[in-house]
């Protein structure tokens, strides 16, 4: 007697896993222009490193004879494999079987990730595209009543919460994403949305009976709602490029909490001070420059451009945020967009702000600040977006932060919004453009001297003689004076500058990684 | 192609002309907001079909600014 049946039916039952929805279902698939979730696998992950999870579960019929005659798998696939030589887990919803819309044994894997990423502490990248629970419930009998989870049962979402603070997560919308896949995709630290995805609470038809609005999914949770609402960070141009970002962004990233960033080898030279950042920004403060460029010609660049990638560009745009290398070891870097109401502090952009920095803390990664900042955004719409709470949020983060900060004051640096851009004990440079203060002279002497103004013979040359005045006092040679700042830079200076700080911060570092565990802000 | 502009401002100067044809980055309108010149630009090279806004006009974010043909 041999095992040799039960092997051969092993093996039946993993063709048979690999059908997903059936042919009629994955070529309809196809015809909307879309992968399947086992092809999304094999598209992002180094050539068959995939070693599955659980892939016999799923929802088998037998006949009377105890004999398989059909099995539905789970429409879930999960397990670990490679990025780059580097152990990760991977998931995702099968939308050939049920539309994503979890059948038991899906249901399991995909609440199974979570834990298996935690238990083995590698980055986690979850592939969505499918629904939450149907009102008819996961179950396929529908003979019985529908049981739910045990009441000692753990709910899913603390191992969901749980990996945000110990292991990367990124997420891709690569179709229709909606209900608990749609929780599960904003769960993360990166996540991105291909042209033709859609993140929805409720579907078209849900919200047209609850709330009258009859617009199409696209309208409702389109790339256009969700990159500006800030709930996704990126856009891809396709799948391909979804699973190139989520690469990219794991690649400066720890495998975990409890580890550092690694270092690559630089292929970018320490000492290049490129001539365009001495007249980078305008003498004329009316003119606005480009943040991003300067950015990019401070941070490593190498064969295939600058190393900075940034994330969640739409959202909050006075605020720019992303991830670079320096010499080779990895940073977060933010930056003002004065192309935006001069780069003033939004309630959105704040939000972003806390939320990048406590990502930088969770991960060990040091921040470089390039500053200009006019202060928060003022006005009704402002204030009516709660955006002092939001900034003082912001503030908090920053101030409360362990990572290791270096500020470029490159222009403004005005009002409390200011306090948002320099973190402890951070080491400062200024550049001859550096402007500090309460607030900014265009906005302030017109106020604080509107009587000394009104009353003058010629109030147009005695606002412009006071602003004269008081823009010399926001100078930053004084700032150097005093050692308020260590060191007034020529800019073309910044990049050896901060390589040279950022040595000595990485090396003075002298505790070991830990998750990062705030407490609460306002 | 319709140009909105992304932030509230008022309308400084109008740079571009109906009819004329326009490179990618060419300047359509110049907005002043918070203090600050902030160009409006073709996002790709067209004709400049419609203009939708004026000198000195108070315009919000997300408002049609011109229409380009590409």
């Amino acid at each position: 007697m041999t095992w040799d049946k039960e092997i051969d039916e092993i093996q039946a039952r993993r063709k048979l896993a690999k059908q997903q929805g059936g042919k009629a279902a994955v070529d309809k698939h196809h015809q909307k222009g879309r992968l399947t979730i086992r092809e999304r696998i094999d598209t992002l992950l180094d050539k068959n490193s995939f070693d599955e999870i659980g892939e016999g579960a799923g929802v088998p019929e037998y006949d009377a004879g105890g004999k398989l005659t059909d099995f539905q798998p789970a429409n879930f696939i999960l397990g670990f494999g490679q990025i780059d030589g580097r152990k990760v887990i991977v998931g995702g919803e099968d939308f050939t079987v049920r539309g994503g819309s979890p059948n038991p044994a899906g249901l399991r894997k995909s609440v199974y990730t979570e834990r298996l990423a935690l238990k083995y502490k590698v980055p986690l990248i979850r592939l969505h595209e499918g629904g939450g629970g149907s009102v008819g419930g996961t179950g396929n009998d529908k003979a019985r009543r529908p049981l739910g989870d045990p009441v000692f049962s753990e709910s899913r979402f603390v191992p969901l919460a749980e990996t945000l603070s110990s292991i990367p997560v990124a997420t891709a919308a690569l179709g229709p994403v909606a209900g608990l896949p749609a929780a599960r995709l904003v769960a993360s630290h990166f996540s991105v949305m291909t042209p033709n995805a859609a993140v929805l609470i409720a579907g078209p038809q849900v919200v047209k009976r609850a709330t009258g609005h009859d617009m199409t999914k696209e309208e409702l949770g389109g790339p256009q709602v969700h990159l500006a609402s800030g709930a996704i960070d990126n856009l891809a141009e396709d799948e391909a490029d979804a699973m190139r970002q989520i690469s990219r962004f794991l690649s400066y990233v720890p495998d975990n909490a409890w580890s550092f960033p690694k270092a690559i080898t630089p292929t970018d030279k320490i000492d290049r001070c490129e001539d365009a950042l001495a007249s980078i920004v305008p003498t004329s403060r009316r003119q606005p420059f480009q943040m991003r460029k300067i950015i990019e010609m401070v941070m490593d660049q190498d064969a295939q451009g600058s190393s900075f990638f940034e994330m969640s560009r739409n959202y909050g745009p006075s605020l720019i945020t992303g991830l670079a290398r320096l010499n080779g070891e990895s940073v977060g870097v933010i930056g003002n967009d004065c192309m935006y109401y001069a780069g003033a502090m939004t309630a959105t952009a704040a939000q972003k702000m806390r939320r990048f920095v406590d990502f930088c803390n969770s991960f060990h990664l040091p921040i470089i600040s390039f500053v200009d900042e006019p202060g928060f955004m003022i006005g009704p719409d402002s204030e009516a977006a709660g955006t002092i709470r939001h900034g003082t949020a912001a503030i908090s983060a920053v101030l409360q932060s362990r990572v290791p900060w270096a500020c470029v004051q490159v222009l403004k640096a005005f009002g409390v919004a200011a306090q948002a851009h320099f973190g402890p004990d951070a080491y400062m440079l200024n550049w001859p453009s550096a402007a500090s203060g309460a607030l900014p002279v265009e906005g302030g002497v017109a106020v604080a001297f509107g009587r000394e103004i009104a009353a003058a013979e010629d109030p147009a040359a005695k606002q412009k003689e006071l602003e004269d005045m008081l823009a010399a006092t926001q100078s930053p040679f004084p700032r150097a004076e005093g050692l308020s700042v260590h060191e007034l830079i020529d800019p073309r200076e910044t990049r050896p500058k901060l390589i040279q700080w950022l040595q000595l911060a990485l090396n003075a570092r002298t505790e070991t990684p830990t998750p990062y565990l705030t407490g609460m802000r306002p | 192609m319709q140009i909105k502009s992304e932030i509230a401002g008022s309308v400084w100067k109008v740079i571009a002309q109906e009819g004329a044809e326009l490179a990618a980055e060419d300047v359509i309108v110049i907005l002043e907001s918070m203090k600050m010149e902030i160009p409006i630009t073709a996002p790709k090279a067209g004709v400049c079909e419609k203009l939708h806004v004026r000198e000195g006009e108070m315009i919000g974010e997300g408002q049609l600014v011109a229409t380009l043909k590409l």
